[in-house]
């Protein structure tokens, strides 16, 4: 059976676009085939999360996604984040607390992390850990990724005008 | 898994109407984070299911009903009188994973390493199956032996009712894994049904550890008509072995996973317990 060229439209970082693909292309192939290569590919087997990007609000997995499954939804990627002259308030952070080593596992700790924080209010560490439980760091450099995501979290949550900084570059 | 075309049905009747027509080419997909584990170079056609508005959780009646298309992270988020899906689904996988996996996608086709089959077993759990019409059947029938094949001429898991749990009814789960996202090596459930202080019925089912998750029902009667205790929850879950076979694992003996399960029998049924006395965490 042959396999069928197609298209597939939907929301990338605000703006609405329609792609070629196959039925069995990944979301992340898609993805990194558009330029949008901020999103990685690390297992692709939906483990270490380096492919992480927000799919109508909720992180998911690109490499496990058919890029079909994303028609008419809304998909967000590191790219829809802070610039270098203006990163968001989590990249702030991060570089800060001196998380990123080798930075592979970074744009999926962050997609994961905004998800935490444009769902959740008064997010505990119990709720917080929850959310980053889906991203792996080979060089183990968790505590001070854990380090810059709470200072993020406590600085929103102690100054609600932040928060439009912690969300600057959502579309 | 090769997809070669992908379909989206707008109603569950063309969805069925399709999978008819494709035969075994054809493949019902609602998730699809469990495509990676399923082998198979043959071409298929997808048959998404997710603009089908199944996707929901709703109290109707004695039951909590769950639309099969329903992500697991929605269920462990969702509050109800007495709800208690929640806990073994924030223990499935990862946060990503659980955003997209759906509660149909893991009872349709039963994994050895799944954990909601054993929880709607305990639970007497009825699934909603579509084949032109609706029709329920129970718990212990849909996971007699392994789900796919009721879905091979088409017929499609719409919803899973769940009975609302009541002041007497105590339920608990326990996943024992060797970290946070792996899969299971040992899950129990177990549902108790409590009267004048006393266990008037249990249901205590197993997975992980064995072939295919089943109901323990030496474990259940050796609960029958007695008070809730930990001795009495340590000689009844020391009758597992009746039951189940337990498995080998990787680095682990059968005799350390029998072990392994009576010890996770014992918890199950303490938080039961625990939660026909008000726990709701």
């Amino acid at each position: 059976m042959k396999t069928h060229t197609c298209s597939v439209s939907f929301s990338i970082n605000g703006e609405k676009k329609t792609f070629a693909t196959r039925p069995d292309e990944k979301l992340l192939d898609l993805l990194r085939r558009e330029g949008y290569k901020g999103t990685k590919y690390g297992c692709g087997q939906g483990t270490c999360g380096a492919c992480t990007v927000i799919m109508d609000g909720r992180a998911v997995y690109a490499c496990l996604l058919y890029a079909m499954q994303a028609e008419g939804r809304k998909v967000r990627t590191i790219e829809s984040m802070g610039t270098y002259d203006k990163p968001a308030a989590i990249q702030v952070e991060l570089v800060a607390a001196g998380a990123v080593q080798c930075g592979y596992c970074i744009p999926g700790i962050i997609m994961s992390a905004t998800a935490l924080m444009e769902t959740e209010k008064d997010i505990t560490d119990e709720v917080a850990k929850e959310y980053m439980d889906g991203n792996l760091c080979r060089c183990t450099g968790y505590e001070k990724i854990w380090v810059a995501l709470r200072r993020t979290i406590d600085r929103a949550a102690a100054a609600p005008a932040q928060e439009a900084s912690v969300k600057r570059g959502k579309k | 898994m090769k997809l070669c075309e992908f379909v989206r049905p707008e109603s569950l009747a063309q969805a069925r109407a399709s999978l008819r027509k494709l035969g075994p080419k054809g493949l019902p997909l609602a998730g699809g984070t469990a495509l990676h584990f399923m082998p198979g170079k043959a071409p298929v056609t997808a048959v998404d299911l997710t603009g089908l508005k199944l996707s929901y959780i709703r109290q109707k009646g004695a039951f909590f009903e769950i639309g099969a298309a329903t992500p697991l992270s929605d269920i462990q988020r969702y509050r109800g009188a007495r709800w208690a899906m929640h806990e073994i689904c924030r223990r499935i996988s990862t946060h990503q994973i659980r955003n997209v996996s759906t509660i149909g996608g893991n009872v349709c086709r039963v994994f050895p390493w799944a954990d909601l089959p054993v929880v709607l077993l305990a639970m007497n759990a009825k699934m909603v199956i579509y084949s032109g019409k609706m029709k329920e059947m129970g718990a212990d029938e849909y996971f007699s032996s392994q789900p796919a094949r009721l879905f091979r001429g088409g017929d499609l898991l719409a919803a899973v009712k769940i009975p609302v749990l009541k002041a007497h009814h105590g339920f608990g789960s326990v996943k024992a894994a060797r970290n946070a996202a792996a899969f299971s090596m040992v899950t129990i459930a177990a549902l108790l049904e409590l009267k004048d202080g006393r266990i008037a019925a249990a249901r205590v089912a197993a997975g992980s550890a064995i072939p295919f998750p089943k109901r323990l029902p030496s474990v259940e009667a050796a609960l029958a008509g007695k008070e809730p205790s930990a001795e009495v929850f340590r000689a009844a879950a020391a009758l597992a072995g009746n039951d189940a076979k337990w498995c080998k694992q990787e680095g682990m003996s059968a005799d350390y996973i029998a072990n392994l399960a009576e010890v996770s029998i014992v918890d199950a049924l303490e938080r039961a317990a625990q939660f026909a006395s008000g726990r709701t965490k």
